[in-house]
């Protein structure tokens, strides 16, 4: 049992902060009673901070799995940051020799972040079950159920995995659950009387807009003027790498605004870049892609546009979370032109193998390393032995879920009235109240009215870019 | 990332060039016949400049000078047009200058230790322990960690202050410029790649070729400056030219083991064992090659007649019938006269 005063002191020692943002303190409490623990707080509630703060306390080692390599490495990178360097990440672009150095030392290590598929390798697992583990985490635990099924079978594991490495305390931390989806994470890691810590999803400094546009070159010409207009940083996000590259590109040059790409395919150097001119407001806007995770915390994001529609609602709403979390009025906007759920049910379902691909990949002789996702996908569940009847039912019920999950979306984009109440009723929340300004369906969009319009004298001048004064400020003198 | 700009600069207005030759050295194949047609081009620096170009984009980059009628295609062959060269001659291609440096350290390991050097060292000047330190593999991670506790009492940040100051007075303004914006330090993120390329309204293809001649130069200025805290950061990257198989085998025949003995010590086919040595002929220095064995001065006395005044992409085997030589021989004999040619 951990007391509330040793909470508070850890928490000025390690992050110089006297009080704990809302859900953090009943978290850690929940975790100090040695109570599994199902923590759903808002993007930006400082998620992290609980198992940060609780492996500093237990002084044993905390696992996270985490389903991003992007973002663990960001995490590892901030905790280093924080003065905390005995945190690693065992990650696929490691070597071998790499990975052993890493678990023969693990006692050394009080962080240790691993992806689903990491973790159920025997060898990872040995290790970890070889040291005492303060904490499991399982970070975006909705994955579990929103990806599990057909992008990451391995998270389907982890409750299997969780016992052999002897029950460990457990946090299970998202941004966004519905109350079916709480109910599948707690099912899934066979923990069904989690405590759970829930903060409302709502973000009320958030404005809530959706434009509609019959042609492409119209809303590619409205982004244009969105950018120029809104009070900046912003983020962009687009479904595909090519077309966020394109449109960096194009803002820069339409733009007065300094704007970078921004997606998993950039080298490691670009990505530092970006990253950090973005965090020294050497930028202005990024133009990102859904499936990759920003980990370094901005809290002046004035706007999140998305230029494509997203899957579903959780996705949507867990990024434009990046916005406003310095409670500072903020905006996001989707730009919706028809056909573009197209798009999104294509991506949506392209990892959802067909009757005729799952019958013939499960019944192939030993394609144990095939090149193809969909393979891998219906092998690990050939080899853990699902018949091929529930694998066949569990991906048609997958195909629906995908479906429907596409519709609220859809239904989002076309409802005429209150957006917000919308996605109060769907995350199962609807007690709050409504902020002055909600959303344009109570009132029109009035950029400056929501005080979100760009001054002239907010552009970003960029330092001076002739070597001598690049090499004087390197060093110190 | 070869577009057809790019391409211009491996075309010849005198000859057809094989558009498969171009695109396998760029891959990075090591085919004998590719790296003996990569050196008659005189584009073997390139070799696998470019590791994930496809064939369409190559198809795509000739098509296109084609239909602006700067090229002429016939059987994937492909020269310059007059209007071609002119093109080539008024575009202004970048033209690196140490290029070859790439076939004999692995510069783009160098590069990141190189960098994340300079980002240690900036921050540790201001005394400054909580930043993001780039994102580097593991093992490049290491060896900085090393050579950082290693030196960190030699004054690093004025060392590395003369030193920079040194190689960039050396390059003109414009690279010099190009060269510091890409480096990392104390509030101080550097420009992207892509940043680069925009702000000197370039392609991206030709701001990357840019960078890589840049580090290669670099890299040759620590080899000539010798300094230690700089040629530490070259340890274990500087690499032969020449595979490791090929190595061993040019090594036994350097010490006289007779082709079949080696094929069968080292258990490869005697093709096989042809085919290291053509490699290391072509890859190495004309010194450190032992041609005289294989190729008698007699010998050579006889081919030299035979194609008096003929150019070398003109010579045919047929012409040596009468000397009954094995093709490897004839083509061993090629790269000799190649590698003196450019001497
Ligand atoms: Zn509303």
């Amino acid at each position: 049992m951990i007391s509330d005063s040793q909470f508070y002191q850890a928490l000025k020692q390690t992050f110089g902060f006297e009080t704990f943002r809302p859900g953090q303190l009943e978290a850690l409490k929940a975790l100090g009673a040695g109570k599994d623990t199902l923590a759903v707080l808002p993007t930006g509630a400082g998620k992290t901070l609980i198992y940060e703060l609780y492996g500093f306390l237990a002084d044993q080692l905390v696992v996270v799995v985490s389903p991003l390599i992007s973002l663990m490495q960001d995490q590892v990178a901030t905790l280093s940051v924080r003065g905390e360097k005995r945190a690693a990440a065992l990650t696929s672009m490691m070597t071998y020799n790499e990975k052993q150095a890493v678990l023969a030392h693990l006692n050394q290590y009080r962080f240790l972040f691993v992806s689903p598929e990491m973790l159920s390798q025997s060898a990872v697992l040995t290790a970890i079950s070889r040291v005492q583990l303060g904490l499991l985490v399982v970070d975006e635990a909705h994955c579990i159920s929103t990806w599990g099924p057909d992008f990451r079978p391995e998270y389907l594991l982890l409750g299997q995995i969780r016992h052999l490495l002897g029950d460990p305390l457990t946090l299970m931390a998202t941004a966004t659950a519905t109350d079916h989806v709480k109910a599948d994470i707690k099912a899934k890691l066979q923990l069904p009387d989690a405590e759970e810590i829930i903060l409302p999803v709502d973000r009320q400094n958030i404005f809530l807009d959706v434009e509609k546009f019959e042609v492409l070159a119209d809303k590619d010409e409205r982004l244009e003027t969105l950018v120029q207009q809104l009070k900046k940083p912003g983020v962009i996000y687009f479904s595909s790498k090519q077309k966020a590259d394109e449109m960096a590109g194009y803002l820069n040059q339409k733009t007065t605004c300094h704007v970078a790409a921004y997606h998993a395919d950039l080298d490691l150097e670009t990505r530092f870049k970006v990253q950090q001119q973005f965090m020294l407001g050497q930028l202005d806007v990024i133009c990102a892609t859904s499936a990759f995770g920003m980990g370094i915390d901005k809290n002046n994001v004035r706007f999140v546009i998305h230029y494509h529609l997203p899957g579903d609602l959780e996705s949507y709403w867990q990024e434009i979370g990046r916005a406003g979390r310095d409670g500072q009025p903020s905006i996001a906007i989707l730009l919706y032109q028809p056909g573009d759920e197209q798009i999104a049910q294509f991506l949506s379902e392209t990892t959802v193998p067909e009757p005729n691909e799952i019958d013939y990949y499960y019944h192939q002789k030993a394609p144990l390393a095939a090149p193809d996702n969909k393979a891998n996908l219906i092998w690990f569940y050939r080899n853990h032995h699902v018949s091929l009847e529930r694998v066949l039912a569990g991906f048609e019920k997958r195909r629906e879920q995908r479906f429907r999950a596409l519709q609220k979306m859809l239904a989002y984009v076309r409802i005429s009235s209150c957006r917000r109440e919308f996605i109060r009723s769907y995350f199962d929340q609807t007690d709050s109240e409504k902020p002055t300004h909600c959303c344009d369906n109570d009132e029109q969009l009035d950029i400056s009215a929501l005080g979100l319009e760009a001054s002239d004298n907010e552009r970003v001048q960029l330092a001076s870019t002739d070597w001598q004064s690049i090499v004087t400020q390197l060093f110190a003198h | 990332m070869l577009d057809a700009t790019q391409l211009l600069r491996f075309l010849s207005a005198n000859t057809p060039r094989r558009l498969r030759v171009i695109e396998n050295v760029l891959v990075g194949k090591r085919s004998v016949s590719t790296l003996y047609w990569g050196m008659r081009y005189a584009q073997l620096d390139w070799l696998g400049y470019d590791k994930r170009l496809s064939r369409t984009e190559v198809d795509q980059a000739a098509q296109s000078l084609v239909n602006d009628k700067l090229a002429v295609m016939a059987d994937t062959k492909v020269k310059l047009t007059p209007e071609g060269l002119t093109t080539l001659n008024a575009t202004s291609l970048y033209q690196p200058q140490a290029l070859s440096v790439r076939l004999t350290v692995d510069i783009s390991t160098f590069w990141q230790r190189f960098l994340l050097a300079i980002q240690v060292v900036s921050e540790a000047s201001f005394e400054n322990r909580q930043y993001y330190p780039l994102q580097v593999p593991w093992a490049v991670k290491q060896t900085i960690k090393r050579w950082f506790h290693q030196y960190r009492e030699a004054s690093l940040a004025e060392q590395f202050r003369t030193f920079l100051e040194a190689f960039l007075t050396s390059l003109p303004t414009t690279q010099a410029n190009f060269l510091a914006n890409l480096l990392v330090g104390h509030v101080q993120p550097g420009k992207t790649i892509t940043q680069l390329a925009q702000t000197a309204e370039m392609s991206l293809a030709e701001a990357t070729l840019i960078q890589t001649d840049l580090v290669c130069q670099l890299v040759q200025f620590i080899q000539q400056e010798q300094a230690p805290v700089f040629t530490t950061l070259l340890a274990g990257l500087v690499n032969s030219p020449v595979s490791q198989s090929a190595l061993q085998t040019v090594q036994a025949y350097n010490q006289g083991q007779s082709l079949s003995t080696i094929s069968q010590r080292r258990h490869l086919k005697d093709s096989t064992v042809r085919e290291h040595l053509l490699e290391a002929a072509i890859l190495e220095p004309l010194n450190a090659f032992d041609y005289e064995r294989t190729l008698s001065p007699a010998l050579q006395t006889k081919l030299a007649d035979i194609f008096d005044q003929q150019s070398i992409d003109e010579w045919q085997f047929d012409q040596v019938a009468p000397l009954s030589l094995e093709f490897w021989q004839f083509r061993l004999y090629e790269i000799l006269r190649s590698k003196q040619d450019d001497q």
